[in-house]
């Protein structure tokens, strides 16, 4: 560990050694070969992009290159030093900082602790009888705070993380890396809880850092956004690197093939057509604080895609519709009938099925077995005659639905937890349809998900709207709308600023009815 | 261009209700400090001896063994833990050390006796911690385990009765007068020294959670543990040192329970565990750990001892104490539970 904080002085001229090589490296986990000799490097002032398939091996990758986990075969090299075992602290120390998916946030400790401790934990080898520098703590965050575009504000520094915003956090870790003078920045999937302002800024925060000589890592599954930020590509599938390059040379469909090792569909996935009469009609629905006279209609069989930045109200109006957060003005009736929305169970009794936004937290019992997530919603309706649940129905019943949506699940009494972002997310989405929903309301249906998954996932939409369900898909995803939805809703303040036929407008116009009505309250 | 936007609707335009109640949100411990005044003026009001210097001495007095012990409980809060142990560690260290200082060694010095509680608690503490790290248990069944053993342990093998023969170094360190005062009726209200130690225990916890590593690092592991370990923050030295804390502060604790006594008896402080731990959540602290502070404990442990001693005085049955405590608790968890909603 000692020769790994040398290394780190030690100027990395250009044709000396990358800052991080890996040579075949090997993971096994009780059986799995994880990864099957991965060798790749990383120079410094490169932004690479890692990609691949949800269960491909870029965590357990990320892993062994931040220190949380041990290889089992392979060396790892930081300035053309073979680093041994490479621990937590070690990685820090060596300048390797990875922003995980939840970021690493303490969320109760405040935005300058969280900022600059790690530093002062790391030059102190991990020991913690010691004393906090207290000026150095404050000064190290608001150099950071400048360089991430925050306010190097008391008032700011000294809030805690939960207090905060979710694309706050994410600069706020970023700022964290720039404190400990990061040589490597490693991003797992950073943009997927952001908007597309919110992603531009990290975009730009991101270059600043680069032009520094500073190397990030993204590890995504953005094809699109990946390709406008630029850099070198590293590609994985079933635990071995498969491509490399620059990203700029290859197209969209060739990344995806070496993704996935198969052909996909980029085009529109919306064919059919929508039906006549109306589903759903809102009138005038308001919740204070969040949006208000929002009214549309919806036909049999319709897609509506609904967007906007993430204080437009469109995530509290997903949750309205589904009787999460009640709307407290407005009507809205199905078939004709009005319903009224006061709880969840009021939504799936009116025919709507509803698919959150974040599948971990608020949509899936996760230690629980896939099957019990699929009926959990329908227990009245399989309940036997002593008003037990009768497991041969459930299971009979959640084998249908994983069959209909391929969900890939070794048994369907294992936890969810076991299986890949995409099979959990087809996972909501049969809990959705086993109560039979007239209107599907879909927030977020793609986010955390592969390439390969979405494809699955977008045509189990376009077959669920071809059989006469309308659907509201909820999303931050352009592309996703565009190749789904028949029109697309802009919301912005909490109203319907614009409203699109999808077969008919292009990103960039629809980005821009996004971002135009920028809210004021913005700090310089 | 900042990405961050101020403000929300608490801030601003509000009516002043709303602000106030957003700002108590934010700063528990006003809070606290607010039920106190309110009940020591209605107290006061109703009965005027509430101000009497003797009284207010005998709370300062009543407020010492509970302090500690929530100040020991704090720490482990802080970083997620609940001791239920601290009672049963102060029963032992106070009872073991008194018969034995009083058969083998009746004039050993007080400083000396201290140290001996404070070395033997935070022995006990380490075990805890160790069986909590390694165990990967709550630390709430782990130590409602310890405290029925060292309680088992104490009543089995070291004793059952009540032992007064107190050694005059424990005593008269009960005895020594901090300050001295007339009063009206012509009697004399003291402050004993030892409630000193209370605020030198108080100071040293504070220092220690705010300006060291190891005080963000209990935040931190209280916060959420398992990002604090990705993070390098060694989650064992965190929880043996939590433990070996509170098990030093309820070993001292216990010692000056012997001392304002005069008598250690094997049974006492047994049962105040919840008293305590209700101290510290009035306080401010959330149970589920993560926050809390120190000045929040001490006005905690003074509002229940408040209520546990004047309720008297206002003509309120004594058996209406716990009463009002239950009341202030349901109250006080109202309010601060609704800086996690908002």
């Amino acid at each position: 560990m000692e020769s790994s904080k040398s290394s780190q002085f030690s100027p990395t001229a250009a044709g000396g050694p990358p800052f991080l090589e890996l040579r075949g490296i090997h993971k096994r986990f009780a059986g799995v070969h994880a990864l099957r000799g991965v060798s790749t490097s990383i120079e410094a002032g490169q932004i690479y992009h890692l990609m691949g398939e949800n269960g491909c091996g870029k965590s357990t990758l990320i892993k062994i290159i931040s220190g949380a986990q041990p290889a089992d075969e392979g060396s790892i090299l930081i300035g053309g030093k073979e680093v041994t075992a490479l621990s937590p602290i070690g990685a820090l120390s060596a300048g390797i900082e990875t922003v995980y998916q939840d970021l690493s946030l303490l969320p109760n400790l405040s935005v300058a602790e969280n900022i600059s401790l790690t530093q002062q934990l790391v030059e102190s080898g991990g020991k913690l009888a010691r004393r906090i520098d207290r000026a150095r703590l404050i000064s190290t965050a608001v150099k950071a705070l400048e360089a991430v575009n925050l306010p190097a504000d008391p008032r700011f520094w000294s809030l805690a993380i939960e207090e905060l915003p979710i694309a706050t956090r994410q600069l706020v870790a970023i700022a964290r890396a720039i404190a400990t003078d990061a040589k490597l920045v490693i991003m797992d999937e950073p943009t997927s809880a952001l908007t597309k302002r919110e992603i531009d800024n990290l975009i730009s925060v991101v270059g600043r850092l680069r032009a520094n000589g500073v190397a990030v890592l993204f590890v995504t599954h953005k094809l699109d956004e990946s390709k406008s930020i630029g850099g070198q590509f590293i590609i994985m599938r079933d635990g071995q690197k498969v491509m490399e390059g620059d990203i700029k040379d290859h197209s969209k469909s060739e990344l995806s093939y070496w993704m996935t090792g198969r052909q996909l569909d980029v085009a529109r996935y919306r064919r059919a057509e929508r039906g006549a009469d109306n589903l759903l009609t809102v009138n005038g629905l308001s919740r204070s604080q969040a949006f208000s006279n929002v009214s549309f209609s919806l036909a049999h069989g319709e897609i509506l895609g609904v967007t906007g930045l993430l204080d437009s109200g469109r995530n509290e109006l997903a949750r309205a519709l589904a009787g999460i957060t009640p709307a407290d003005g407005g009507t809205l009736m199905i078939n004709g009938e009005a319903v009224a929305l006061r709880r969840p169970i009021d939504a799936i009794n009116a025919g709507i099925g509803y698919v959150p936004e974040d599948r971990l937290s608020e949509g899936l019992f996760l230690e629980k077995p896939i099957r019990t997530n699929i009926v959990v919603e329908i227990l009245d309706r399989i309940k036997n005659r002593w008003g037990a649940i009768d497991e041969t129905r459930s299971r009979n019943l959640s084998k249908d639905i994983a069959a209909d949506l391929q969900i890939v699940a070794a048994n369907l009494d294992n936890p969810v937890q076991s299986l890949s972002g995409g099979n959990q997310q087809r996972v909501l989405i049969g809990r959705g349809l086993m109560i039979k929903p007239k209107l599907f309301v879909l927030h977020g249906p793609t986010v955390g998900v592969d390439v390969g998954s979405k494809d699955t996932i977008f045509r189990i939409i376009q077959k669920l709207a071809a059989d006469g369900m309308g659907v509201i898909i909820v999303s931050d995803d352009l592309p996703e709308l565009l190749q789904n939805c028949d029109r697309i809703m802009v919301m912005s303040k909490g109203t319907i600023a614009k409203v699109f036929d999808a077969e008919h407008v292009d990103e960039d116009t629809l980005y821009h009815a996004l971002v135009t009505d920028e809210p004021s309250r913005t700090l310089s | 261009m900042s990405d961050f936007t101020w403000g929300n609707s608490t801030s601003e335009g509000a009516a002043w209700p709303k602000r106030i109640v957003a700002w108590l949100v934010r700063h528990p411990p006003a809070f606290t400090l607010i039920l106190i005044v309110l009940v020591s003026v209605i107290v006061g009001a109703i009965s005027p001896e509430f101000w009497q210097i003797s009284n207010i001495f005998d709370m300062a007095r009543a407020s010492v063994v509970t302090g500690m012990f929530g100040l020991g409980f704090l720490m482990i809060l802080a970083a997620g833990g609940i001791d239920m142990s601290f009672t049963a560690i102060a029963a032992l260290v106070m009872y073991w050390i008194t018969t034995a200082v009083a058969a083998y060694m009746p004039s050993m010095p007080m400083p000396l006796i201290l140290l001996m509680a404070a070395a033997g608690g935070t022995l006990l503490g380490v075990c805890n911690g160790l069986l909590v790290h390694y165990l990967r248990a709550p630390a709430l069944i782990v130590t409602i385990g310890t405290q029925y053993v060292i309680r088992g342990f104490l009543l089995t093998f070291i004793g059952t009765e009540l032992f007064v023969n107190v050694p005059t170094s424990i005593e008269s360190f009960g005895k020594y007068e901090l300050w001295q005062v007339e009063t009206d009726s012509g009697s004399i209200a003291v402050l004993p020294a030892y409630v000193l130690v209370l605020v030198v225990a108080a100071i040293v916890t504070w220092w220690i959670l705010n300006r060291t590593l190891m005080g963000r690092a209990i935040f931190a592991i209280g916060g959420n543990s398992s990002i604090a370990e990705r993070l390098g923050y060694d989650l064992r030295k965190v929880h043996v040192f939590i433990f070996a804390y509170a098990g030093l502060l309820a070993g001292v604790a216990g010692m000056l329970h012997v001392s304002s006594n005069r008598l250690a008896n094997p049974f006492d402080l047994s049962g105040s565990e919840l008293g305590v731990i209700a101290a510290v959540v009035l306080g401010g602290a959330r149970i589920t750990g993560g926050s809390g502070t120190v000045i929040g404990t001490i006005l905690g442990v003074i509002l229940v001892t408040l209520v546990n001693n004047v309720l008297i005085l206002a003509g309120i049955p004594s058996s209406w104490q716990t009463f009002v405590v239950g009341c202030f608790i349901i109250l006080a968890g109202t309010v601060f539970a609704s800086r996690e909603r908002t």
